[in-house]
This record gives structure tokens, sequence and C-alpha cells, in this order.
């Protein structure tokens, strides 16, 4: 039985759907089988094929707490995860804020703002409010949590992924509880994105049945996710445990799932197992169900393959029916419906079945029942529900009324980093970056950004008809994704492709291609949008393209919670290698710069004049892009094929200020107790580090905010003996990539990659200056990052 | 191939390019755009009558895959039905 320490509860719900603005009415409606699809409102319609739409009519959303800084989709999740927070009879003040944390789903993020953007003279208050990054900033900022923060973008299983990573998270003892799920808003990109794919079902969507496609709806869900040591000692009410999940990757197509369900299974099965349960025991679940042939085909299939030989009593059910495709949302939305079921011992129905369409079922459903247009009373036990994403994403997850079976490794796994992809405006590859290091290579103008080339591609064999698809972002991810696994010595294949993951962490995604893709459908309408660039302007892209074309079949996440984002995906393959569930992740950091990009900084006024280093105390930064993937690496692993590893990853911090977004000042404390963390985490102390590799871009308030923490960790008296090292002053701000960088030149300079006479800064009684540093005797380095909004990283790399 | 051929085959590359991502320097008249090279596909192709449309006012859905074949087959097709 999972012991106590690593249970994780349920103990708070909230939704917003298109049937209710609470749990308690979308449960009644999803219980007598209430669709919320109607003609959609909110977007323009004329000359598509599809007019539907399953919309959110709440007139409270412009109630939440600062609503004039949000899009819509901040509305929305601040709302669920309010009634969440009071469901859950949690007073925030009281808690120990770094060990409440918020994880939040979404798959197109602020598109509305985009939308005003370029409709209402690109005004700068809309700039803010439109990366993913900002929605889980919002709860945390609305409800004052102050642990680790940040959204997951993996399209429609970033919901389900995010109360996953709540859950290890608390087993991690990293937090206490977790306000988790996820959000999406009815959009003009999303709809105008599947009307290109002919995506859309003409009529509500009709999953397992007619199967002729989606329709898209909007919502939000939130989970309070609980450690249940901390959940009894304030005497909460319980819905129920969560027990394992599964993450896996498809390594097959951008859009469209793998016809023998492969992934899907991979996914179920990993739930399974870690929950300590057999298919036979599972008694309900809330499946992807979308609607749309390649999906429904490939789900009915592995439901099939895996329950059929031993589960009679197996209901499933697509509540997509009643609330559409919520993408981001969806796994979050469907998670609050899987514990109402649970607790409930009701199974909800999928709607829409003629008497035609019921005969026709039966052929198709064998003995699982699929559960058409009525509910059924029914005790439930074990409980799951999946999501299957764009970009080969998929996730399962298992809730139960007893405690399971969940066992993590007696003995934790060390980390180790053994190859790194570079790729930066200071050259591509290891040896390129380092030369211009050693050369002091300053960035070339204000605005820079690494390019790949054919020569890039022919080293990672890469072929035009794969990466001619790609964007800009997806671009740069591949090569140095491609490039870190052959600086590993290490090949995937058919053996190990289930055992190798993909954590990447990006700040702003492939916002470039969105705003490109609403541009052109502002001008020609929402029946023009590009079939070709659509799947682009999801954030997982780049993580699916990486899994492609390396044929990596494991985890695959992407997390974005701005610049820190480069290294809190170092700090979430730490803890999918620690507990066994892969023995190799990529963690990478990816931001481009673009025109567009360049654009949307400018009207921040974040982009410098002219180019500065590091504590130039200017109003912006040079802005830069790349893509940096470092090889993490179990110990197991490491020693089972000899490998030479760069440093160890020895722990990590992550925490937040809950800041506004957008606001840097007032993080100071956040990163010192990220620091205290990282060291508690690498059971070092704080006089232990010998360098930082910081994250200081020549913008004021970044610079003072870095110093003030470091001086508030370390003392005066030992900051002056500490060199800081700041790879922008070579690359400029590439935000996630500069995280990532930041730790690949620390893992440089431990290895001995970067010798000699090094620049760095000191600090002495608040005064910086800018000195030489033999690395030679460095023998553990701290790595630390930021977020616009507060949120912050710090993870301890230690020689090898 | 006229001149009027050859202008459209040259505009065409310049759409193929920066709409489907094909390198420039691979992209001649007669290469096969659903070959192994190129692989162009299904989403492909609604770009292609997309930009074809807005370019030339030609329709080309549901307009048999042989004239997809490549540039030269392209520019034939627009040629042959653009006013």
């Amino acid at each position: 039985m999972t012991e106590n320490k690593n249970r994780c509860v349920v103990t708070g719900l909230g939704l917003v759907s298109a049937i209710g603005n609470t749990v308690a009415e979308s449960w009644k409606n999803a219980v007598a089988g209430v669709s919320g699809i109607k003609n959609a409102t909110s977007v323009a319609t004329e000359g598509c094929y599809a007019t539907l739409g399953a919309e959110v009519s709440a007139d409270d959303l412009d109630g939440v707490p600062e609503a004039e800084s949000m899009d819509r989709v901040s509305k929305l999740c601040v709302k669920a995860a309010g009634e969440a927070v009071r469901d859950a009879g949690l007073n925030l003040a009281d808690e120990d804020a770094r060990r409440v944390g918020v994880i939040m789903g979404s798959c197109v993020g602020g598109v509305i703002s985009i939308e005003h953007y370029y409709r209402e003279g690109e005004q700068a208050e809309d700039v803010t409010k439109m990366p993913i990054s900002a929605i889980a900033n919002a709860v945390a900022h609305t409800y004052g949590a102050g642990g680790v923060v940040t959204n997951v973008a993996n399209a429609c299983a970033a919901g389900t992924i995010s109360i996953a990573y709540a859950c290890d998270l608390i087993r991690a003892g990293v937090g206490d509880v977790f306000i988790a799920g996820g959000a999406d808003a009815f959009a003009s990109v999303p709809y105008a994105g599947f009307i290109s794919l002919h995506a859309l079902d003409a009529m509500p969507c009709s999953p397992f049945n007619r199967c002729s496609g989606i329709t898209l709806g909007e919502g939000s869900g939130a989970l309070i996710v609980e450690s249940y040591e901390h959940a009894v000692k304030r005497g909460a009410k319980i819905y129920c445990e969560i027990l394992g999940n599964g993450v896996s990757s498809d390594a097959h197509h951008i859009t469209a799932p793998r016809p023998d369900g492969e992934g899907q299974m991979n996914a179920i099965r990993r739930a399974l197992a870690s929950s300590g349960l057999k298919p036979a025991d599972i008694t309900y679940i809330n499946a992807h169900g979308t609607g749309t042939a390649k999906n429904d085909e490939a789900e009915f299939l592995s439901l099939h393959t895996i329950f059929d030989e031993t589960n009679d009593n197996l209901s499933v059910s697509s509540t997509k029916a009643m609330v559409g495709h919520c993408l981001g949302a969806a796994g979050a939305i469907e998670a609050v419906f899987t514990v109402k079921a649970l607790t409930e011992d009701t199974v909800p129905p999928t709607v829409g079945y003629t008497a035609e369409d019921l005969e026709r079922l039966k052929e198709r459903a064998g003995k699982i029942d699929f559960r058409p247009n009525r509910s059924r009373k029914k005790t439930l036990t074990h409980v799951m529900s999946n999501s299957f994403a764009f970009g080969g994403n998929n996730a399962s997850i298992v809730f139960s009324k007893t405690p399971g079976d969940v066992s993590l490794p007696a003995k934790k796994q060390k980390v180790y980093i053994t190859g790194l992809g570079i790729v930066s405006p200071a050259g591509n590859g290891v040896e390129n970056y380092l030369a211009s290091v050693n050369a002091g290579a300053l960035p070339a103008s204000p605005s820079v950004s690494a390019t790949v080339g054919h020569e890039d591609y022919d080293a990672c064999g890469l072929k035009m008809a794969f990466y001619r698809k790609l964007d800009a972002f997806s671009q740069l991810q591949a090569v140095s994704g491609m490039e870190a696994l052959a600086d590993a010595s290490l090949t995937v294949t058919d053996e190990n492709a289930t055992d190798i993951g993909i954590v990447v962490g990006t700040s702003d995604g492939p916002i470039s291609t969105v705003c490109d893709f609403q541009k052109d459908i502002v001008a020609k309408g929402n029946a023009a949008g590009s079939a070709f660039k659509f799947p682009n302007t999801v954030y997982n892209a780049a993580g699916g393209y990486l899994s492609i074309c390396s044929g990596i079949k494991g985890y695959n996440v992407t997390v974005t919670n701005g610049t820190q984002s480069g290294i809190s995906s170092i700090a979430y393959g730490v803890n999918i290698l620690r507990e066994g569930q892969e023995k190799v992740v990529l963690a990478t950091g990816t931001d481009e710069n673009s025109e567009i990009i360049e654009s949307l900084y400018r009207k921040l006024g974040y982009v410098a004049d002219s180019v500065h280093g590091a504590y130039d105390g200017d109003t912006g930064f040079v802005l830069s892009g790349g893509s940096i993937t470092l090889v993490l690496e179990s110990g197991e692993n490491v020693a089972a094929r000899n490998a030479t590893p760069y440093a160890e990853v020895l722990g990590y911090g992550m925490t937040s200020a809950g800041l506004p977004f957008g606001q840097v000042s007032g993080s100071e404390g956040a990163m010192a107790d990220a620091i205290r963390l990282a060291c508690e985490d690498a059971g070092i102390s704080l006089s232990d580090i010998d360098a930082v590799a910081g994250f200081a871009n020549g913008q004021k308030a970044v610079d003072e905010m870095e110093i003030a923490a470091y001086r508030a960790v370390f003392g005066d008296e030992k900051l002056a003996t500490l060199p800081l090292y700041h790879v922008k002053d070579t690359v400029g701000e590439c935000r996630a990539a500069g995280a990532a960088l930041a730790a690949s030149h620390a893992a440089c300079l431990l290895v001995g990659k970067l010798t000699g006479e090094q620049k760095a800064y000191r600090v002495t009684n608040g005064k910086v200056e800018a000195v030489k540093v033999d690395p030679k005797n460095h023998r553990y380095i701290l790595v630390t990052s930021y977020a616009a909004g507060g949120s912050t990283c710090a993870v301890v790399l230690g020689k090898a | 191939m006229n001149e009027t051929v050859k202008t459209i085959a040259e505009r065409i590359k310049v759409l193929l390019n920066e709409n489907l991502g094909i390198d420039a320097d691979v992209l001649t008249d007669d290469i096969p755009l659903f070959g192994d090279e190129i692989g162009l596909d299904s989403i492909d192709s609604l770009e292609i009558i997309g930009f074809i449309d807005d370019e030339w006012g030609v329709q080309m859905t549901g307009v048999g895959k042989e004239h997809f074949y490549n540039v030269t087959s392209l520019a034939e097709y627009v040629a042959a039905h653009k006013d």
C-alpha cells in the first residue's frame, strides 16, 4: 500500500465550463446529459463550414481581482482556482507559502489578447497578457502561492500533466499543496486553425460515434492537490486519492496520433503500473474522445487492447460531447468530472447517439460500456482520465477511493549532465560557443538571434522533408536536441526509446508563429487560416518534433514560466530521473528572436539601444534567441554505458514571489529562498558554493534584484569571494535559452572545458566589478534564473 | 515552356519557399513535390490551393493530383485556367 508520505489527495474542486459556472452546476448538467454546444458567438464564423462552440457564459469573470490586467484565459483560471481554494477550506494566509504551488495547463494561452493587439492598434498593455506564462502567475498572485509556479503547455494533454506534475512534486517533498489544472478560452486562433485542418465537426461533436471532428470549448478546471499528511493535519475533507500517472510521446506525427495506439497505451500502462494496479481494477475511464476519426479509432484500439482481456466492468465516456474540446483545460475539466464520477458513483454519459448509432456502437463497444446518452449509477473504485495531444503527447492519470500501491525507489537516482546541444548567436555546437567565450565575443547588435542552416541539419541527419514543416522555434529546438544526443554519444533505439524523455522549457514559445497566424486571419478572416502554420502554434510542437526526429518515446512535457523555464526544465528532469521514471531526459531552454518577437519586446521598451552587458543599469537588454539542450542521465545509466559526465546536478529550488505578471522587482526574497532550497536539496551548505552562473542582463530591475538576492543569502563577506559568470554578455537575453546556457556554461567550467582566466563579476559591499577568474578549483556552481512575475529557480551543479 | 508558364513557375517557387519552407536551392521546375526529398502531404496541398487562388484566382480544389506533380505542372495548369 502507498505509504502515507507518498499519498496525494484531492481536497478541492473548481470548474467553469459551457455547462456550468461551478462544479455543482456543471456536474448536475453532465449527469443529466445537457450539452453546452451552441452556435459560437465570440468568434467570427462567416465563410466557415463549422460554426458551433461550447462557450462559457459567466458574467462575473471581470469581477476577479485585477481582471483588467488579464486575458480571458487567466480570468477563467482564477475563477475556477478560487472555487477550488474555497471548496478545500484552505486559508492560504495560514500556510507556508513556499510549500504552496500552482501548476496550470494551457494550449493557446492569451490568444484573445493577441487578436485584440492586432485589431486595436498594437497596444503595449496586451503584450503581457499574451503568453501562457501569465496564467499560473495570475493564480499565484491572486491567492498567494509562493512555491513552484509554472505552466504545462502540452496542448490537449496539458491539464492532465499539470495534475501529474503536482503529485510528483508532492511525492518529491517539494510542496504540500498545489492548485493544479488548466484553462483555455474560445478564440479565433484555435477556431480558424481547426477549420483549416478540416478537423471541426459541422454538427455537435460525436465522440466514439460519428467521429467527424471536434467541437471547440472553453473553460477551466482546478483541483487542490494536497499531500495526504497535510490534508489530515488541517482536517480537510478528502475527495479521493490521486495514484500514479503516465506520460509518453508518439514519435510519429505533429497532429495525428499513432494509428496503432502505441503511445496512448504506453501512457495508460505507465499510469497503471505506477499506481500498483492492473487493467481489471479500473471501473471508469474519462476518455480523450475528441470525436475525430483518427483519435477515436486509435483510442478504441488502445482501450480494447489493454482492457478487453481482463476487465468485464469498465465504463468509458467522453464528456467533450457536452463541454466541447477545451484543449489545455480539457484534462483538468475532465479530471474534475472524473473525481465527481468516483465520489458520486455515477458515470456521466457521452451524449448524441441516435437509435441507429446505438446499434452501431454495440458492434464497436465489445465488453466496454461506452455509456451513451444517459448517466449510470455504478460503484466506482479506481478511475482514470486520459488526454492525448498534438505533438504526439499522451497522458493518463488514476484517481481512487483507496491509497493504491504507489511506490517510489528506495534510493533516489543521482543525475548527471552527459551531453550539451548549443544553438546560440555566439555559435552552434559546444566548441564554437566556447571559442566565442574565449575570444570575448559580444552580441553583434541589440537584437540578435541564433540561426540554423544546412550545415546543422546535415550534421544532425535532418532532411528537408522534415525540417521545412517546422517554424524557427521548433527548428532551433530540433537542432540543439539532436546535437545534445550526439554530444552524449547516445543513440535512440527501439530498446531505449521509452527510457528517454524530453522537458522543453520556454518563456515565449512559438508566440511569433501564433502572432503570424493571427495577423493572417485578422486580414483574411477565420476561414483563411493556414493549415501549414497552425500545428506550429502550440507550445509543445518543438518537443513533439524533437520526439519525431529523434525517435524518443518517453516522457514529454513543455514548461513555460518566463526566463527561468530554461533551468526549471532541469529541475523537472531531475524529478523524473530521481524517481526512476526515465533513464535519460533532454532538458532544454528554447526561445527564438524574430521580427515579431522584437516588435513585442520593443513595445514594452525592453530592447536596449546599444549592445551592453551585465550591470550596465539600462532599461533594456540585448534581445536574443537560441536553444540549449542538456542531456540529463541517471547515475545507473551513466555507469552502465560508461558515459563521461560534464557535471552532476545536485539539487534545485523553485519559488515564486507572486508578483503581478511583468514585474521583476520584489523577487529577491523568493530568489534567495530558491537558492537556500537548492543547496538544501543538494546536501551542501551555502558556504560550499564556489561560483554563480547568474541571470544579469544589463536591465537595471533584473540586475538589482539578482544582487539583492545574493546579498541576502550569502552576506557581503561571502559574496565578495564569489565569481558571478554571465553568459548574456556573450549571447544577449535569450530568455529560457539563456538560463539553460548558464547551466551549460557552469557544466563546462566544472569539467574543465573552460580553463584559464575567465571573465566574471564580483560584488563587494554592493559594488560590482568585472574580474578574471581561474575556475580550476570550482566544485559547486549555483545556477540561477528569474521570471517576470516573480518565479525563480536555482540549480546546484557539482564536479562529477 | 513558354514565357507565361515560366513567369508563373518562378512565382510558384517563391510561394512554395515562403509558404511551405522548401529550400529555394533544391526547388527546380521538375523535382517531384510529393517525393521523398520535399515530401509534401495533403495539408501542404491545401496551402498550394490557397495561394494559387489568392495569386491567380484559379481554383484547384478537387483537381487531379497529376497537376500537383511539380512546379511545371502547377504552372501549366494555372496558365491554362487563369483569366
